[in-house]
Parts: C-alpha cells; structure tokens; sequence
C-alpha cells in the first residue's frame, strides 16, 4: 500500500529530473560592510541531497535564508524552480519546507495542536500520525511543546517540515541535539525522502552525517567555498594515510622513499610513529601500492610493521585541514 | 497521473486562504485564551466603558446623556487597546523565537499569518462591543442601538486598523516587553483623542476638522452614530435625527478615514515588517 504511494510520488519526483532545482550562481551578502557569503554557487538537482559545511559563522546560515527567500540577495542570483524566491512567490513558497536552525514552535500548543496546525495549513497535507509515528513522537501527542526535550523539538521540527510533502527540503543542522538512535532514524528519513525525489540542502556540524547522505559536498569557511565535489572527490584529494609503529633499531632516515607518498614521523606516547600519506591518482590502488612497497622493505631489512594501519582520509580531515589551512589562505 | 505529463506545480493541489485564515485563527484565539497576559487587552476597554458611569450625565440629545454618549464612543477604543497591545506583543515574541520564519518556510503566505491575528483582534472587540451594548441599555433603561451593521463596521474596522498598528510597531523593538513599552505610545496617544478624553465639541472648528483624520476618532464617532441614529460626526452641538441612508451618507467620511488608514497600514507593513530576528 505504502509502495504504490511511494512509487508515484517517485514518478512524480522523476518529472522533473530535466533541471536542478535549486540553482545558486555567485551569491553575495553582506550586512552592512560585512561580506558574509563571498560568491557561493552550487546547484541541487531533485533526488539528490547537497550537504553545505563549513565553521562557526562561515556563511551557511545566511545562504540559505537567501534561498528561502527572507533576504535579496547582494550580488548573484538564487533561482528555485525557475524562480526567485525573494518574497516567496506561490510557485516556491507550496513546493519547498525547512528545518530552520533554531526551532521556532509555538510553545503554548501540544505537539498534536502544532502537527494538526501545519497539517490545515498545507494544500496536500500527509498525514499527522504517521508522521509523528515517523519521528518517534507517537506517545507525546497530547504534550506541551514547552515540556519536550532538546531532541524531542528538533523531531517535531523535522516531521512539521515534511507535513507539506515538500519537493526541496532546506535542513540546517537537523540532528543537533538528537541522540544517536534518533540521529539514524533521521538519515533513513532523509535517505527515503532522497529516493521520493527530494532535492536536499542539508547543512551540518557532524561530518559523518554528510558522509553518509550527501551525493556532493562544499565546506565553507568565512563565507567562501573551500573545498567542493562529490565526497570521493574530495576525499581522493588527500591521500590514504598508512602508519606504523616506527621499529627501534630504524632511524627517521633509514624510512623508504616512496612515488607519490608523503613521510610524517610523530610522537605518540613517547614512540615514534610514522606516516606515509599516498596521494596517486590511482585512487583505489594507492593504499595497497604504498602497504605493499613498505611491507617488501620490512621484510627486506627483517623486522616488523607494528600497529599497522591503514586509513583513508575523513572528511573530519578535510575540514579540519580547511577551518586550519584558513589563515594561510586569507594572508595571501 | 500515470499518462499525463502535466507541469508538477500544476498538479499540486491548492487550498484556499480564507479558508487557511479561518484555521489559523482558531489557533490564535486558543493562544489568546491560554496567554493570560493577553486577557489584560479584554479588561481594560471594559474598564474604560465603566469609568463613564462617573462622567456626569446631563442629557445631550433626547434619550443619551453625555455619560452615555462616551461609553458608547469608548467602543471605539476597544480595538486600539487589543489590537496595538496583542499583536505588537505576540508578533515580536514569535519573530525572536522563530515562530513566524517557521510559518513562512512552510508555505503560509503572509496574509493568512496576519489575517489570522487580525481575526482574532476583530472576534474579541465584538465580544467586548458586545458587552459594553449591554452596559449601555442598562443604563439608558433599555435603548438598543439604531443601526447594529454600522456599529458591527465601526468596531471590524477599528480592529483591523489598529491591528495593523500593533503589527507595525514590531520591526522597531527588539523584545516583546520592549514591544508592549512601546505600543503605549500610540495606545496612549490615541486614547487621550479619540473623543472619550477631549470632548471634541469643545474643539476649535479647525482643530475639529485636523481631529477627524486622527486614526481614533471616525471610529468613536461611528459608533455613537451608530447607537444613537444622531449625525454625531463633528460633535453633537448641532446633531440631528438621521434616518437609515441619511446616517450611512453621513457615516462616508468616517468610513473613509478608517479604509484610508487600513490601506496605507498595510502598505507599512508590508513595506517595513521584519520576519527574522536577524534582519537588519
Ligand atoms: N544581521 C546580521 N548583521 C551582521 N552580521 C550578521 C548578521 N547575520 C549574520 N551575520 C554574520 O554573518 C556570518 C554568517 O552567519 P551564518 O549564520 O550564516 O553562519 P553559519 O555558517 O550558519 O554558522 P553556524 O555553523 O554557527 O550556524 C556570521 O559571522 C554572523 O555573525
Ligand atoms: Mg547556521
């Protein structure tokens, strides 16, 4: 039953696989003399979740308010459906929905007062059980929202941003402050929503939130767009990492040179360990070229890799790298 | 839906907004009821109509003494203390806390939030019309107005234009306790001239003629109009009997003010209303 609802709301989603969108070409904003976003562009077609990071204060925020249509924007063009969203025009306002940074419920309605409330507002409403039975909120109904729990505001938010069946979905930062079972149950929500068509903004400060749901990525920082691409794209940029507890009898200069693999050597509880960072091309073979030429010296010399790992880049490392690299970046 | 190909903005279905207005009207007025503090906007029109018991009550036209006449004209200020003090006050809290940048990102369009508050502004003044009409035909010994449907207008009218008032005072505080600090001003303002305080009769004729285009005198006028069949735009000095029409033609200027009033409020509100608490 549920599938024949699912699969013509895919077909429906299908129709409009001509175009992105969402389309963001340029965008500028500024408060007074502060540029807040600097030339952002990015496009989300439907079906596909774009995942918008970035630090404290880097402009995500901001960008999407733009898209939802509360500001002009300084420079550049936002275009939804075809449309500027700039005062929310019907052909925008009836199709899109978010889940806002901050909650913004009405603290005096029960949780049923406030579903039943956006379900007689929205043209197509779905149903408000199901929703509530979606998020976890089943047994709360007859709540005051006032008495619910961090996580338990953030469930509402996400259910009150589905009520309207919703073909872009603007999400910032929709897990915080939800525990982890609650945090799955909402990328399986998400992942649904992705195969129904939805075309997804999602911003988040928990990267493998993104790593999990985004078909492509941007990190920002201080308004700018560092880093952008599918995840393997970006990932591929910074290398696999292998590393070893670094034998006694081996000094720092006695470690291989190896093709297109960069040598760290650290302390960690007082013992030397080293790290090579292969950064070929031949990003699915690279790992194992790189164990293979360090395993072929070990045996060579006689002795052993202790501790062996061998890690990929996360995105962790990415940002990490970005919301560092920054200050580099801004003096030049 | 299977063989057609038609545009997905087009297939969507759509729902009306009167029809939206009306449902979240309901909600506003269960918030009304369950914000106490609100119930403050109910009690003090009331108090206002029950402070003219102690006016003096010579009889100025035949059947109304003077007594009579302001609590009538105090109908007027019914809608100048509910809807500049409520939505002034729930619009600033609701945009700091997000509530109406949740309502606009899920499609509500602006009118239907404002319609909404405005209904509920109008529902309560007409209740509290309501009960001044029964304050007055107790104390008149059983006079009931002349013409309900003008009362009913003066007192929608007056609603709706003050709501719009409340609405506008939100873009310039910060707070909803800086809202309610700052809507006394206007309330006040407008309290003091709309005829319940300065007896307009006493007025020079210019400064008379300057007064009807204050916001809160048509509706006053109105409403003793209204109650009493008497002509009793620009004072009662030299006011005669009308007859249904008579008074309605009588009444235009009046109407006029309060429709002019609405129409450049609106265009405020829309021009300067701040929805996100950020916005510059
Ligand atoms: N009205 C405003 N006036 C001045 N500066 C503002 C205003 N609104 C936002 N900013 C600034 O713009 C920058 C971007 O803010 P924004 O909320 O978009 O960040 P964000 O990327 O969402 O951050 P976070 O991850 O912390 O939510 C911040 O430095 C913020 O202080
Ligand atoms: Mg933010």
């Amino acid at each position: 039953m549920t599938t024949t609802a699912n699969t013509a709301a895919a077909d429906q989603g299908r129709q409009d696989t001509t175009g992105p969108a969402v389309v963001v070409r340029d965008l500028r904003q500024h408060y007074g003399d502060f540029e807040a976003v600097k030339g952002v562009s990015f496009e989300i077609r439907p079906g596909e979740l774009f995942a918008l990071l970035g630090t404290n204060g880097a402009g995500k925020t901001t960008t999407i308010e733009t898209m939802e249509g509360f500001r002009r924007p300084s420079s550049g063009s936002v275009r939804v459906f075809g449309l500027d969203p700039h005062g929310q025009p019907s052909g925008v306002r009836e199709r899109t929905n978010a889940v806002l940074q901050g909650s913004g419920l009405l603290d005096d309605l029960s949780v049923d007062e406030t579903i039943g409330l956006a379900h007689d507002l929205a043209a197509n409403p779905r149903d408000t059980a199901e929703l509530l039975d979606l998020v976890g909120l089943s047994d709360k109904g007859g709540v005051a929202v006032r008495q619910l729990s961090g996580g338990q505001k953030r469930r509402l938010d996400l259910a009150l941003a589905l009520v309207t069946r919703p073909e872009v979905l603007y999400l910032d930062e929709p897990t915080t402050g939800m525990d982890p079972e609650a945090r799955h149950e909402t990328w399986q929500i998400i992942s649904g929503l992705k195969k129904h068509g939805v075309a997804i903004l999602l911003t988040t400060h928990y990267l493998e939130e993104a790593e999990r749901l985004a078909d492509r990525l941007a990190i920002m920082h201080r308004g700018e767009v560092r880093v952008e691409g599918t995840l393997a794209s970006v990932l591929a940029g910074w290398g696999d990492r292998v590393s070893f507890l670094l034998p006694e009898d081996v000094r720092t200069g006695d470690l291989p040179e190896l093709p297109e693999a960069e040598i760290a050597v650290e302390t960690r509880d007082q013992a030397l360990w080293a790290t090579y960072t292969a950064m070929g091309g031949d990003v699915a073979d690279r790992a194992h070229r790189t164990v293979a030429a360090l395993i072929a010296w070990a045996a060579e010399r006689g002795i052993t890799l202790q501790h062996l790992q061998v890690r990929g880049a996360s995105l962790e490392d990415v940002f990490l790298r970005v919301a560092d690299g920054a200050a580099d970046l801004l003096t030049d | 839906m299977t063989t057609t190909a038609a545009a997905p903005e087009r297939s969507r279905p759509t729902i009306s907004r009167t029809k939206q207005v009306l449902r979240l009207t309901r909600t506003e007025f269960t918030l009304f009821v369950r914000y106490k503090t609100a119930w403050m906007f109910l009690f003090l029109p009331l108090f206002l109509a029950f402070v003219t018991l102690q006016l003096p009550n010579d009889e100025v036209i035949p059947g109304f003494g003077a007594a009579e006449l302001a609590m009538i004209a105090s109908m007027g200020t019914i809608g100048l203390i509910l809807g500049v003090g409520h939505p002034s006050n729930v619009f600033t809290a609701r945009r700091e806390s997000l509530v109406l940048k949740r309502f606009r990102v899920s499609g509500v369009p602006q009118s239907v939030i404002f319609g909404a508050v405005i209904g509920v502004v109008v529902l309560f003044s007409l209740v509290i019309a309501a009960l001044v009409v029964g304050l007055v035909f107790a104390t008149s010994g059983g006079t009931l107005p002349r013409d309900p449907l003008m009362l009913v207008v003066a007192v929608i009218l007056s609603g709706v234009m003050y709501s719009l008032m409340g609405l506008l005072v939100t873009p310039f505080v910060r707070n909803a306790e800086a809202a309610q600090m700052a809507a006394m001003v206007p309330m006040m303002i407008l309290l003091f001239t709309g005829g319940g305080v300065i007896p307009l009769e006493f007025l020079p004729e210019t400064a008379r003629q300057v007064m009807t285009f204050v916001p809160s005198v048509p509706a006053g006028e109105m409403a003793q109009a209204a109650y009493t069949g008497y002509d009793a735009f620009g004072g009662f000095g030299s006011a005669e009997e009308k007859g249904y029409l008579g008074l309605w033609v009588s009444a235009l200027p009046s109407l006029g003010v309060l429709l002019a009033w609405i129409a450049v409020l609106t265009l405020l509100v829309r021009r300067y209303f701040r929805w996100d608490p950020r916005q510059p």
